[in-house]
């Protein structure tokens, strides 16, 4: 995708010229009210009921961890995490939808946050989370990929007009032209739909894996169906700049989580952690997407935290600044319940702001 | 200068992060923003815009972490104006 040209001249700009405009201030006052949420991720059991080519659990230690189903623990955990200023939840590796009774103890303990779910088994309605459902191709893939037949009529079935769900579709390298009947079929059920960008495990090298030119039609796919499908995809020209470009989200804005960032001193370096099922959680490991490969990292989940919290460097013109909103707008409206996402806008893509280009060019 | 840029970024902090019952002038300096005010990386990108504004210094994200106090911001930004003059 070519950036559009930016439409201003000046060098500098102060931040109070870039939100003097009212419709970018009101959108930075929308935003900034969420400035408050501190995630925290949980792996909830090491079973799950589908088992997924490229699937990131599956890989490294996480997945050997003696699972905790002690009700006791996990409250007393999520009282620890909630003194710690844990203020989001996002439940996830293998299958949180096997183990609703830990998903009812996050809810009770700590109001916001997502789960991350094959959508194959409902989660209860009084667990009222975002639900992030993972699609990843038509049913002839899925049944390839993840072993599982019929899948998105399934997932359509368990979460049509539930307000919880939010389907997640991955682009693979494969699966970039199939997005179009699913993203039909997903819109004439009336769910809503973001998009994620398969993101390799560490040393994966299969079929998945996305190339220069995969991601190039991963992008414009992308901007065909934001347009087409207005009112089902949530996303904007933003998103789609910082999760197709060839270099990975830690290329581009320098990653925050805990893995890659060695200051404990503030931010998610500080309060991150990523539990595993025995709840104990290393530092080391510790980011949304543990044991993916930081170099080909474009996950939506990584993105959510390490654009938004590149604010600074986004403040430096309007056309910048804007965009960084709509990605902030986008990321709420995908991970936390009654957001609504307001228009777009900037209506193309804006490079990304940072040392990358001088970075590539040495 | 230094007490004046105090009470500045006290009054940014009270302004932008809507705290309440304390004053530019009953804000102790020396108090740990992170561990005791509860601001975060995000509070702390947007002073840094308020400043880079009244100052016209970029605080880079890699020094946040020693800007604990508004004294040792006082003193950052006293630094980095220096540096500039001197450049001058």
């Amino acid at each position: 995708m070519v950036a559009v040209s930016q439409n201003y001249t000046k060098n500098e700009w102060k931040f109070s010229e870039i939100i003097a405009d009212p419709t970018v201030r009101a959108r930075w006052e929308k935003v900034r009210r969420y400035f408050f949420l501190r995630e925290s991720t949980y792996d909830m059991t090491n079973r799950c009921n589908i088992r997924c080519e490229g699937c990131y659990y599956y890989e490294g230690a996480k997945q050997f961890a003696i699972e905790n189903r002690n009700m006791g623990a996990w409250r007393r955990l999520m009282d620890d995490e909630k003194q710690r200023g844990i203020t989001y939840v996002v439940l996830a590796g293998a299958e949180p939808s096997l183990v609703p009774e830990l998903c009812a103890i996050c809810f009770q303990a700590i109001p916001l946050g997502a789960i991350a779910t094959n959508g194959l088994k409902v989660i209860p309605k009084s667990v009222n989370y975002k639900i992030h459902i993972s699609v990843w191709g038509n049913d002839e893939t899925s049944l390839k990929t993840r072993n599982a037949e019929h899948m998105l009529a399934r997932q359509i079935k368990n979460y049509r007009d539930d307000a919880r769900a939010v389907f997640v579709y991955t682009f693979t390298r494969n699966n970039v032209a199939e997005a179009y009947e699913v993203t039909q079929t997903l819109a004439e059920n009336k769910c809503r739909m973001t998009f994620n960008v398969f993101s390799s495990p560490v040393r994966y090298e299969g079929c998945l894996r996305h190339t220069e030119e995969s991601l190039r039609q991963t992008g414009y796919t992308m901007a065909e169906l934001m347009s087409i499908y207005p009112d089902t995809v949530i996303f904007s020209p933003y998103n789609i700049v910082a999760h197709t470009h060839p270099l990975s989200l830690h290329g581009l804005y320098s990653c925050s989580y805990p893995r890659m960032n060695p200051s404990a001193d503030i931010g998610l370096g500080r309060s991150f952690r990523q539990y595993r099922t025995d709840l104990t959680w290393d530092r080391s490991a510790s980011c949304c997407v543990p044991d993916t490969d930081c170099a080909d990292c474009r996950h939506y989940a990584a993105g959510s935290a390490v654009v938004t919290a590149r604010l600074f460097r986004h403040a430096c013109d309007p056309d910048t600044f804007k965009a960084w909103l709509d990605y902030v707008d986008t990321y709420l409206s995908v991970w936390v319940m009654d957001y609504e996402k307001g228009a777009n806008l900037c209506d193309g893509p804006v490079q990304p702001p940072g040392d990358w280009a001088r970075d590539i060019r040495g | 200068m230094s007490d004046e840029i105090i009470l500045r970024i006290a009054q940014m902090m009270i302004d932008e992060l809507k705290l309440e019952d304390v004053t530019a002038e009953t804000f102790d300096p020396d108090i740990d923003l992170i561990d005791e005010v509860g601001i975060d990386s995000m509070d702390l990108a947007t002073i840094a815009l308020i400043i880079r504004d009244e100052y016209g210094i970029r605080i880079d994200e890699d020094d946040y972490p020693k800007l604990t106090t508004i004294r040792l911001i006082s003193r950052y930004i006293e630094e980095k104006l220096k540096t500039a003059q001197e450049n001058n």
